[in-house]
Formats: C-alpha cells, sequence, structure tokens
C-alpha cells in the first residue's frame, strides 16, 4: 500500500510515495498544470500508481493563494453592522511606509460600495442592545439574487463573544438565496476580537471559496473515479492536515500551506535524528524561507499579513526574503547589488538559454563549477555556461575586477545577506544560532548552505534525502490538526480555576466532535489549551501553554517565563490578564518508519571538474549521492550531486552520510 | 587607506543596515512599555567614529538623522577626547536633542583595539519623565513643567552603572520600574550593535570598513546630488499656520524659503513665529531632522540614511522662534509645528518638482484622551488616541483616506471591540466624513468622524489642528475641510471645539471627533467623470458636490449624464 504527498510547484508538481509494505519512498515528478493543478496530481498518481493501492493522500492547494495573488478570486458582499461598517475599509489607518507622500493604501478585497449595513448591536459583553433587523437581510438577499453575487462575508460586532445575529443572519440569506452562494461567518472563521481583522479574515475565504471548493471537488470526483475511496487530505498553514470536504467550509486556512511542509519536514527530521534546535532554509529560484525548529517543534503563530492584508490564521512561522538562484547581480551609483530583483523563470538566469542578460546568483555558480554545466536544473533544463561567461565578463568589466572575484562575489553577497537575515530572526527570538544545526533543502539550498553556516559560526550542517522534494515529504509527517479559539477577556486576579475549566470542557467538547468528523478514533486524539496573555495595559500579548490538570499558580508562572523568553524580561509580580483560550485538537496519523529511498536507475559515474574556491582552482571530485554509503566520510572539496539538487562543500569542510541517509557536513 | 573592492563594500553596507535592524530588534523585543514596542516610537543608530551614521532603523519618521547630532554636539563642548571605553551616556535636554522631554537618547562609544571605531546611539520615548501631569502635559508653558531634563550624563562609566544617577531617573518617574526597563532596552541595544560592530572590524579590519564607510557614503551623497541637480534652481516661498500655541494664542505662522542651486537646497525659517509660550516649540537639531524628514520624502525615499545622507540640504532658522527655541520654551507638543514644516516643505517645492509633488495632508495627530473611573469595575481608566485623516492627491492618484498623519510611526487605530471593552465608551458610529476631501483632477483623501458615547462622569482632553489652514490643494485643486470636535451632553449646550485640557464630562456626554481631508490636486473639472461617478458610489462625495465642484452631473440612476456635464464643464 501507499501513502503519498503532493506540493505543486509552479513549473513542478513533486509526488512523493510511500510504499508502507515494502517500507520504500520514491518520488515522482510531473509539468504542473496550471489551468487546472488537479490534472497534474491525478494524472502523476495515477500514471504510476492503482489509486486502490493507495491508503492515503495529502496535498497542498495552491489554488486559493494564486486566485488572491491574481487577485482573481469572487466578488464578495461584506455584511456589518451598522454604522461602523466602514472599519473594514479604514483598514486601521497605518502606514506601511514612513517616507511616501505619495502614499496609497493597499486595495481592499472588498470595494466600499460592496460593504452592506444591518441594523443590529451586540454590547462588549454579549449582551443584545439592537435586535437584528430581518427586512434589511431580505434586501440584502434581492441584492445577492439581482446582482449574482456567489460570496458573501458576514462581520457582525462583538460576534465572537455573541455570534447568535450572525448565525440568524445566514439562516435568513440561505432562505433566500442560491444554494451554492459561499456565505462565511467571522465567528466561524476567527472567533477573536477586532473587527477588521476578523472581517478581512472572513472576506479572504469567501474570496477564494467558490475557486477552491470547485477545484477540490473536481480532484475528488477524479480520484473517486480512479477507484481511490479513501479520503483526500489537505495541508493547512498551522502544520496540520484536514480532509477535503472540511476545507471546502473554511478555504482560508488552507491558503498559505506551500512552504509549510518543509518545516515540518524539519520537525519530523529532529525527532529522527534526535536534534532538537534546528534553522530550516528553503532556497528556491526567487525566495529564500527560513523557519526555526526550538526544543522539536515549529512555531506557529495565530495571525499574518498577505500583501497587507490580515488574517486570523494559525499558522507555521516562515520568514522570507528576495534571494534565490534568480537573484540578479546589478550596479547602482558605481555599487554592486544582489536581488531582491529576480530573473524569474522567464528569461531566467543567463545560463537558461532565454534571453537573460543580467548575471544572476546560478550564473555565478555555474561559472564557478559549483553548478556542473551537465547537471540539470530541477532534473530537466540543460544549462549554457557561456552565456553565464559571457554577462560575467560583462559586469565584471564595468567594475574592474576578475570574473572569478565578480562571481565569487555575487555568492559572498547573497550568502551574507540570508546569513543576515536568519540573524535577525534569532535575534529575535532571543536565540544563538550557535546552538543550531542548519537543514537546507529546496533547489539551490544545499549549495549555499556552508556558506551561511560559515557566517553564522553554525557547526552542523544537514542535507536531508531528496531536498528538492523536502517539502512535499513533510506532509507526509502530519497529523490532523483544528485550531479553536475563544474569547476570555479576564483579569488573572480574582479568577477561579473552574471558570478555565468550564471554558475548556466546552471547548473539548467541540473539539472532538470536530476530530469525528475528520474519522479520527478517541484513542487518537488528543489536545493542547494555550493562553492569550498579557500585562494589563499592554496590547500584544504571549501565548502560554497551559498543562492539565489547570492549575493557577502554574499558569501564572507559565506566563511570565514565557514573557521572559520572548522579551528578554518579565515582571513577576505585575498583573496580568487573559485575552483567548486556544485549543490545538490533533488526530494521530499513523507514519510509516525506517524508509530507504529507491534506487534510481541512471546512477552517474564518479567524475571531476575544475571547482573555484576562494579564488583557487580544485580539481573536484564529483559524486552521485546514491553511490556513497552510509557512514562513508569525504574531505571537501568535493560536490554531491543528485535529480533535483547539488551540494558542495567547499576545502576545510568534511561530509559524512548518517544512518538515515541525511548529508552531515562539519568543519574539519 | 586601504582600497576597497565592491563587493566588500556591498557586504559591509549591507552589514551596515543590518546591524541597526538587530539593534531595534532587541530594544522592541525588551522595551517595558508599549509606546516603545507598539508605536515604535524609537530610533536606533551604528555611527562612526565621527558620529555619521552607517546604518539607522528609524520607528518614528521625525526622528530620523538626528542621533548624530548628539554625539557631535557632545565632542564639540567636550571635545573627541571625552569618550572612554566603558561609557555610556544619556541626555534629553530638548534644547540640546531638539525634541521633547520624553525622548531619551542614550549612546556608547565602541572602542575596538583601543580605538574609538564608532558609537552605537538610541533614542525611545519613555512614558513619564516627572512632568507636572501624567505622561506629558497639554498647556505647559515653560520646560520645568514637563519633566526632569538632563544634559550629557555619563549613565556608565568603566563598565559601571552610576547607581545615584539612575535611582534619581527611577524616583522622578511615574512609572519608575518601566522606565528602568525602558533604559536598560536601549543599553542592551547598543551592546547588540557594539558586538556586531567589532565582527565586522574583526573580519574586515578598521582601514577596510573605513574605506568601505567612504565608498558608501560617496554613492549616497553622488545619488542625491543627481536627484537634486534634477531639481530647477530658483527660490520657493511658502508659510502656514498652526491654529494657536495651545493656550489660546492667535495662529502661529511658520514661514519657509527653499533655495536651490545646482546640488544644493536651503532651507531658511526666517520669518516664521517667535517661540511661543504653549508648547508648540522645539530645538533647532529637531528642526534639521524635520527638514531632513521632509527632505527625505521627495530625495531618493527608499534608500537608507547613511552619513553621505543629507549632505546636500542646510536649514538656517531664527534664533528665538518656534524652530530654534531658546530656555525655557515650553516643548512638548513640539511635533505639531514640525509637521506643518514638512506639508509646507513639499508645498515650496512643487512648482519645481511636480511629479514628486502632493497636497497637504489633514495635518496633525489630532490627539484625543478620554478619561475617569470606570463603573464597571471601580479602575481608572485612560484612552489616548490619535486620529486618522485624508491625505492629499498626487499626479496619477487620489489621496489617501483615512491614515494617520505624517509624524506618526507605527500607529493603529483601536478596534471598537477592544476600545469598549477597556473603556466604558461606546462607539456607535465610525465612517468616512464624505465630501471632506479637497476636490480636484486627483481629490484629496476623505478625513473621518469618530463617535464616542462616554457612559461614566470623567474628562476629555483635545489637541486638534489646522483649522486657520486646513489642507491646501495644489496646482487648481480645493482646500481639504478642515477638522471639528462636537460634545453633546443632556443638560448642557452642545459645543464644538478643538483643544481642550481636562474638560469635564457628565455620562452619557457624546463626543463626535472629524477630521480634516487631504488637498485636491489640480483642478476638478479636469476629473475623469467616471472616477466622480465611483467616488459617488462609493459615497465619498455627494451627488451634489459632484456637480457644484466636479462640474458632473449624476442621475438618480447613478449614470452620468453626459450632456448636463458637458454643459457645466463647458461654460
Amino acid at each position: 500500500m501507499y501513502r503519498v504527498s503532493a506540493d505543486i510547484g509552479g513549473t513542478f508538481t513533486d509526488i512523493v510515495v510511500e510504499n508502507t509494505s515494502e517500507k520504500k519512498i520514491n518520488t515522482i515528478k510531473v509539468l504542473s498544470t496550471p489551468d487546472n493543478p488537479a490534472n497534474a496530481v491525478f494524472h502523476g498518481l495515477n500514471d504510476n500508481l492503482k489509486l486502490k493501492d493507495i491508503d492515503f493522500i495529502v496535498h497542498g492547494t495552491t489554488v486559493g493563494l494564486n486566485a488572491f495573488l491574481e487577485r482573481k478570486g469572487s466578488r464578495v458582499l461584506l455584511v456589518m453592522t451598522s454604522g461602523i461598517s466602514d472599519t473594514f475599509t479604514i483598514a486601521r489607518g497605518d502606514r506601511k511606509e514612513l517616507y511616501n507622500v505619495q502614499y496609497t493604501k493597499p486595495k481592499t478585497l472588498v470595494p466600499r460600495r460592496d460593504v452592506v449595513e444591518v441594523k443590529e448591536r451586540i454590547q462588549w459583553d454579549g449582551k443584545i442592545l439592537k435586535k437584528l433587523d430581518e427586512e434589511d437581510l431580505n434586501n440584502i438577499a434581492n441584492k445577492i439574487n439581482n446582482e449574482k453575487i456567489k460570496a458573501i462575508a458576514i462581520c457582525f460586532l462583538h460576534s465572537y463573544i455573541n455570534p447568535e445575529h450572525e448565525i440568524r443572519a445566514k439562516e435568513i440569506l440561505k432562505k433566500n438565496i442560491e444554494n451554492d452562494v459561499v456565505i462565511s461567518l467571522s465567528h466561524e472563521i476567527a472567533r477573536e476580537w477586532r473587527e477588521y481583522e476578523r472581517a478581512s479574515t472572513a472576506v479572504m475565504n469567501s474570496y477564494i471559496g467558490p475557486i477552491t471548493n470547485k477545484y477540490l471537488k473536481s480532484l475528488g470526483n477524479q480520484l473517486s473515479e480512479g477507484k481511490y475511496n479513501k479520503p483526500l487530505y489537505i495541508m493547512q498553514s498551522n502544520g496540520g492536515v484536514i480532509r477535503a470536504e472540511t476545507a471546502i467550509g473554511q478555504p482560508v486556512k488552507t491558503l498559505l500551506s506551500g512552504p509549510v511542509g518543509g518545516t515540518i519536514g524539519g520537525e519530523a527530521l529532529s525527532k529522527k535524528i534526535k536534534k532538537p534546535n534546528l534553522i530550516c532554509v528553503d532556497m528556491g529560484g526567487t525566495s529564500f524561507d527560513m523557519s526555526l525548529i526550538i526544543n522539536g517543534k515549529p512555531s506557529v503563530t495565530n495571525e499574518t499579513e498577505q500583501q497587507h492584508i490580515p488574517l486570523l490564521i494559525p499558522l507555521v512561522d516562515i520568514h522570507t526574503i528576495g534571494a534565490g538562484g534568480g537573484s540578479v547581480a546589478w550596479l547602482e551609483s558605481g555599487a554592486l547589488k544582489v536581488g531582491p530583483r529576480s530573473a524569474g523563470a522567464e528569461p531566467g538566469p543567463a545560463c537558461y538559454g532565454k534571453g537573460g542578460n543580467e548575471p544572476t546568483v546560478t550564473d555565478a555558480n555555474i561559472f564557478l563549477g559549483r553548478l556542473g554545466s551537465n547537471s540539470k536544473l530541477g532534473g530537466w533544463m540543460n544549462l549554457n555556461i557561456n552565456a553565464s561567461d559571457k554577462v560575467i565578463k560583462n559586469l565584471s568589466d564595468k567594475l574592474k575586477i576578475s570574473k572569478t572575484e565578480l562571481a565569487e562575489g555575487i555568492l559572498s553577497i547573497i550568502n551574507a545577506k540570508m546569513a543576515d537575515a536568519i540573524r535577525t530572526i534569532t535575534v529575535k527570538e532571543g536565540i544563538d544560532p550557535r546552538e543550531f544545526s542548519l537543514v537546507a533543502f529546496g533547489g539551490a539550498g544545499s549549495m549555499h548552505a556552508v556558506w551561511l553556516a560559515e557566517e553564522l559560526e553554525i557547526k552542523e550542517v544537514i542535507v536531508p534525502n531528496d531536498p528538492g522534494t523536502f517539502s512535499a515529504w513533510g506532509m507526509l509527517q502530519t497529523d490532523i490538526r483544528r485550531d479553536l479559539t475563544v474569547n476570555f477577556f479576564q483579569p488573572f486576579q480574582g479568577l477561579s480555576e473552574e471558570k478555565i475549566i468550564e471554558t475548556y470542557n466546552k471547548l473539548e467538547a467541540e473539539a472532538v466532535d470536530l476530530l469525528i468528523k475528520e474519522n479520527v478514533n478517541n484513542s487518537d486524539m488528543s489536545f493542547m489549551l494555550t493562553a492569550d496573555m498579557r500585562y494589563i495595559g499592554q496590547e500584544y500579548y504571549v501565548n502560554v501553554p497551559i498543562k492539565l490538570p489547570i492549575n493557577l499558580e502554574e499558569i501564572n508562572k507559565n506566563f511570565h517565563f514565557t514573557y521572559e523568553q520572548q522579551y528578554g524580561h518579565s515582571t513577576p509580580e505585575g498583573p496580568c490578564e487573559f485575552i483567548n483560550l486556544r485549543l490545538i485538537a490533533v488526530g494521530k496519523i499513523l507514519k510509516s518508519e525506517s524508509m530507504k529511498s529507491i534506487d534510481k536507475k541512471n546512477i552517474k559515474e564518479k567524475s571531476s571538474r575544475k571547482i573555484i574556491f576562494n579564488k583557487k582552482n580544485y580539481e573536484t571530485d564529483i559524486l552521485d549521492r546514491q553511490i556513497i554509503e552510509t557512514n562513508e566520510k569525504f574531505i571537501g572539496p568535493i560536490v554531491i550531486e543528485e535529480e533535483t539538487a547539488t551540494t558542495v562543500i567547499p576545502p576545510n569542510y568534511s561530509l559524512i552520510k548518517d544512518d538515515y541517509g541525511n548529508l552531515i557536513i562539519n568543519k574539519n | 587607506m586601504k582600497k576597497i573592492d565592491p563587493i566588500s563594500t556591498e557586504i559591509i553596507r549591507n552589514a551596515f543596515i543590518s546591524i541597526a535592524q538587530d539593534m531595534n530588534a532587541v530594544l522592541i523585543r525588551s522595551a517595558y512599555t508599549p509606546v516603545i514596542y507598539e508605536g515604535k516610537d524609537c530610533v536606533v543608530a551604528l555611527l562612526d567614529e565621527k558620529g555619521e551614521v552607517l546604518g539607522q532603523s528609524s520607528g518614528l519618521p521625525l526622528f530620523l538623522g538626528n542621533l548624530q547630532v548628539c554625539v557631535q554636539e557632545t565632542a564639540r563642548i567636550y571635545g573627541w577626547d571625552y569618550f572612554k571605553e566603558g561609557d555610556i551616556f544619556f541626555v534629553n535636554d530638548s534644547f540640546f536633542t531638539g525634541t521633547h522631554l520624553n525622548d531619551i537618547t542614550i549612546f556608547a562609544p565602541i572602542f575596538w583595539n583601543k580605538q574609538l571605531a564608532g558609537f552605537s546611539a538610541s533614542r525611545a520615548h519613555w512614558l513619564d519623565v516627572g512632568a507636572k501631569d501624567p505622561g506629558g502635559s497639554m498647556d505647559s508653558s515653560n520646560i520645568y513643567q514637563e519633566g526632569f531634563r538632563w544634559p550629557v550624563t555619563r549613565l556608565y562609566e568603566n563598565n559601571e552603572p552610576k547607581k545615584e544617577i539612575i535611582e534619581f531617573l527611577r524616583m522622578n518617574g511615574r512609572f519608575g520600574y518601566s522606565l528602568i526597563g525602558d533604559m536598560n532596552a536601549q543599553i542592551a541595544a547598543g551592546k547588540t550593535g557594539e558586538k556586531r560592530f567589532k565582527g565586522i572590524l574583526d573580519r574586515f579590519g578598521l582601514d577596510l570598513v573605513r574605506s568601505a564607510r567612504n565608498e558608501i557614503f560617496k554613492q549616497s551623497e553622488e545619488l542625491e546630488k543627481i536627484a537634486v541637480k534634477k531639481i530647477k534652481n530658483g527660490s520657493y516661498d511658502s508659510e502656514g499656520f498652526l491654529d494657536d500655541d495651545g493656550l489660546g494664542s492667535d495662529p502661529v505662522k511658520i514661514k519657509m524659503k527653499v533655495t536651490v542651486e545646482d546640488e544644493k537646497i536651503t532651507i531658511d525659517l526666517d520669518g516664521s513665529a517667535k517661540q511661543t509660550q504653549g508648547p508648540v516649540n522645539c530645538g533647532f537639531a529637531q528642526t534639521i531632522s524635520a527638514c531632513r524628514v521632509a527632505f527625505k520624502l521627495l530625495i531618493n525615499p527608499k534608500r537608507p540614511v547613511d552619513g553621505g545622507t543629507f549632505k546636500t540640504l542646510e536649514v538656517t532658522a531664527p534664533q528665538g522662534s518656534i524652530f530654534k527655541a531658546e530656555e525655557p520654551a515650553a516643548c512638548q507638543w513640539y511635533f505639531s509645528s514640525l509637521g506643518l514644516l514638512i506639508d509646507a516643505f513639499v508645498k515650496a517645492l512643487s512648482p519645481a518638482i511636480k511629479d514628486l509633488s502632493a497636497a497637504a495632508h489633514y495635518g496633525d495627530s489630532m490627539v484625543i484622551f478620554i478619561g475617569g473611573v470606570d463603573p464597571r469595575n471601580n479602575f481608572p481608566f485612560l484612552s489616548v488616541e490619535p486620529t486618522c485623516g485624508g491625505w492629499g492627491g498626487f499626479p496619477d492618484s487620489d489621496g489617501a483616506d483615512a491614515l494617520i498623519n505624517n509624524v506618526n510611526g507605527g500607529f493603529k487605530d483601536l478596534p471598537i471591540e477592544v476600545f469598549e471593552n477597556k473603556y466604558p465608551v461606546s462607539i456607535f458610529n465610525y465612517g468616512f466624513r464624505k465630501d471632506s476631501g479637497g476636490t480636484g483632477k486627483f481629490r484629496g483623501g476623505c478625513g473621518l468622524y469618530r463617535e464616542y458615547t462616554i457612559n461614566a462622569d470623567g474628562f476629555v482632553s483635545l489637541w486638534f489642528e489646522r483649522s486657520v489652514t486646513p489642507a491646501w490643494g495644489l496646482f487648481g485643486g480645493k482646500d481639504g475641510i478642515g477638522p471639528n470636535v462636537n460634545i453633546k451632553s443632556h443638560d448642557e449646550k452642545e459645543k464644538n471645539l478643538l483643544k481642550a485640557n481636562g474638560l469635564q464630562v457628565k455620562k452619557g456626554t457624546v463626543l463626535t471627533t472629524y477630521t480634516g481631508g487631504g488637498g485636491g490636486f489640480e483642478k476638478p473639472f479636469e476629473r475623469n467623470p467616471e472616477n466622480v461617478l465611483n467616488d459617488v458610489i462609493n459615497k465619498y462625495v455627494s451627488i451634489e458636490k459632484a456637480r457644484d465642484h466636479y462640474g458632473v452631473v449624476i442621475d438618480e440612476d447613478l449614470k452620468i449624464n453626459k450632456e448636463g456635464t458637458f454643459k457645466l464643464r463647458n461654460t
């Protein structure tokens, strides 16, 4: 039987297949089908496996994200409380740039004309001040029908504490409009205070709702026609999965699942190799993603901003900067700059031979011999070394330095930038990068990893199996996860344990119902309670883990401890308060252990080529990763090639393959 | 000096910027008060051995390019030998730093191999520095009412804290505990800068780092000269008025003459008001800083600031004016004058660089305090809120609706749901003020109304500005509508006012604030009728205003009446 995951990229869809009976793992790479991404997934599977032999399919959908990025989502009608509906368009009035007299605000997903009001009002404590005006809703239903609107979001003030009016509003609308209209209730999507952020999250859910639903249904149908009758799981931004049927109701929670697989892979790797602290870096063509595993866990935040649109969704904390193989080297007033502009896929680096006429990071790697001209980038593209040479020469002439100096310089600059970005994240988290190992994956990660480690004084670099498909592999390491939130605005002083227990019990009951819907057995369920807490008077909060049985003294201690960790100090005698209680509900999915990579055919013979390190030429051995034995050790310089990535080990570094097939690189 | 290659230069340049960001991250991470870690009312910088900026990270626009002045001024007084390894200094005197006493500047020399290699510096707003009113006053008339006042003073000597001084600080702030916390956060930020700068020096050596610095400064200066050269030579004037000095004076004039001569810009503030009794004055250092913000808005705004920036800018102001105030002038609300100065600079240069300019914005922070005792728990409460307004139109775009003013940093308005939980105040109405944006081919953004129903006996303080010179239009665009505040209670007569200090209000009082719109850009009759229609549909502009000001007739079915429009626009 098989467990499979699919990671849909811009160019390729990576599929990782675990053969659970033979304990073997294999990867399939097919061209993505942007018009309907489901096609690539379906054909990739159907052409290589028998669908009925598959036990488990998980995948990250990018349909919603692309619809958002290209602004091709549905027209959304936003329904808000009368008198205050402009809060959505005001968008809290902040500036994202300090020095711009011609600043324009980010465009909202709903124009002001499509924000409509209903007379109703709920007070801060949940008491109804003004009853819901049903006549207003009937008028809105008419508008929806007349204008054939397919997506609605409803956000009433204080609905996080009393959702009655939102629920009733949906009932009334449902009765009067077409069945296929998506309706998102703000309290269901994000049960937290802050009306603008909650409305914004509900709007996003509706904006990408119709297109995501269509896609998930189409993939589901294709699979079941192919006799796959087990559930289809969708990756969420929080690092867990849900069934496609559940995802259909809340597509916003799957919006940012793309890069999450890599971090979850890092978490699984951390457990396997018993290294609790990892810095995971994923370097591709245009972007460099960084995430941290601290004490065996990825950090998950409960809100984010995407293109300045706030979303109250839990998501794995991933930081991105514009640095990658396609980053362009250019001149400004005599100074050499690298990135953040990327040559992208079109024209791409000069070596793609598609008309790129500026040197990129990939061109520098080719010129120096670190990337072989016969290595096929991403497994398919032939590289034109002469084109790289030419663009590097042009720029080096202008700078009056040698080609080698320029090529190594481009890499030094981009490496220093990536290292600086990692350093800033660790400073913000209050951790020391030297106590971490660096895990490198993505197409270009393992080519640069050693230099990043050098800059950050990190002692060990780990290159996992198939670094190019590590994110897809990571998706197979997940569990089912649901996040529940309830507003719990209470001062700590004078609070009783019973009150927390009562709220916890309600949350847990709700969570059990949700997990049952995901077909999880009671014995596979686990729950973790956390609280958003802060010192009274603050706006920001920290998320504090709460152990059962509830013990107020311990919660208090934990709060000050968490605060100290995050901010470097705490005020143990300071009065604090709760804002939200959050419950993470996990349904364990059975995973398979000790997978071995299936031996690929076409193993490349050992060869060598000239590679420049620090202005010197080294005749360097080139090895196919598949022929390296466990615990076999090599001294740099050496290059390890595999289908999806190239690992470069410079002089003064050495390499060993561990029991799990990871390449472990250390300084001599 | 060593010759430097472009690669090392770029790595060092990026490192300077990244060091400043790390310093900022440490400050934000470890500060105790929300003013710093939420409001971002702070700035950090790494400076070279002459106090010039290597890297800077600013949360508040007005702190741009001001830290170096503190170091250089100290050296001017005491000489460069004054700085010893293990020293940490602080200063807050308004006539030295330019800003109000709440802003504390801390800096420390960085020594590398026994040589002075540079300085770390930071400034942050401390919540309370012992003024006559908590947090600061709205009606101070001299600096002695505004808090403790320190010349450059050692906080640390030989790496040892000067305990007596720190104890003095703690005892003289109302929130002594957080005051010490914020001080330590600034010191920690400085230490981070020192450690990372030394790392760069260890790697490249002092000579190479200095060569890189020279190269970087040269590049910045050159880029700036190129930008300034594009501005037509000439002399450009503008002026504007603050409503009053906060103590009910006549309007306070600010006047400037901007002279562009090849690669040089001079801002002369001669003709601006003499220093006032009320707290709208500032020291000259902060005036220079505001001029730099104004300059930066138009000249290479995206390039990070370093010691090569602002070499082309010169500022002069008359001694004893609001911009170069003398002891014992009150300075608490210094940024009102400076916000106006920034708008005036953009206006002055607009004829020369129309494509970079914009009409004026609504102008000031429009601060409202509501305080009292919360009947729900009998705790005292105090809400302090700035309010957004409209920004000016500019070539190819309308001004932003409801955006925070130009001297504010990381502000966000408080959500109604949070507001109503925290304070015994209900907000039933909050929205765009229709027709408040100045009309123009590109209209000014709309201001806001925000209606507070106060469910407790308490008090209200207000600082609303710019009714005398509301946001001006440019190139035929019209001015925006100015601000207003309306107070209604059951038993008293309705009032309209803009400033108040501790006005008593009864339970049930309804207070509505109205902020101004931005100015319009170019003539309203040139506005594309489709855009006017859009504004009417989106309810930013009324049908009447569309007809009377834009000459666009819109029928009841929300369609453009082409005939009527043609007639209006061509007669």
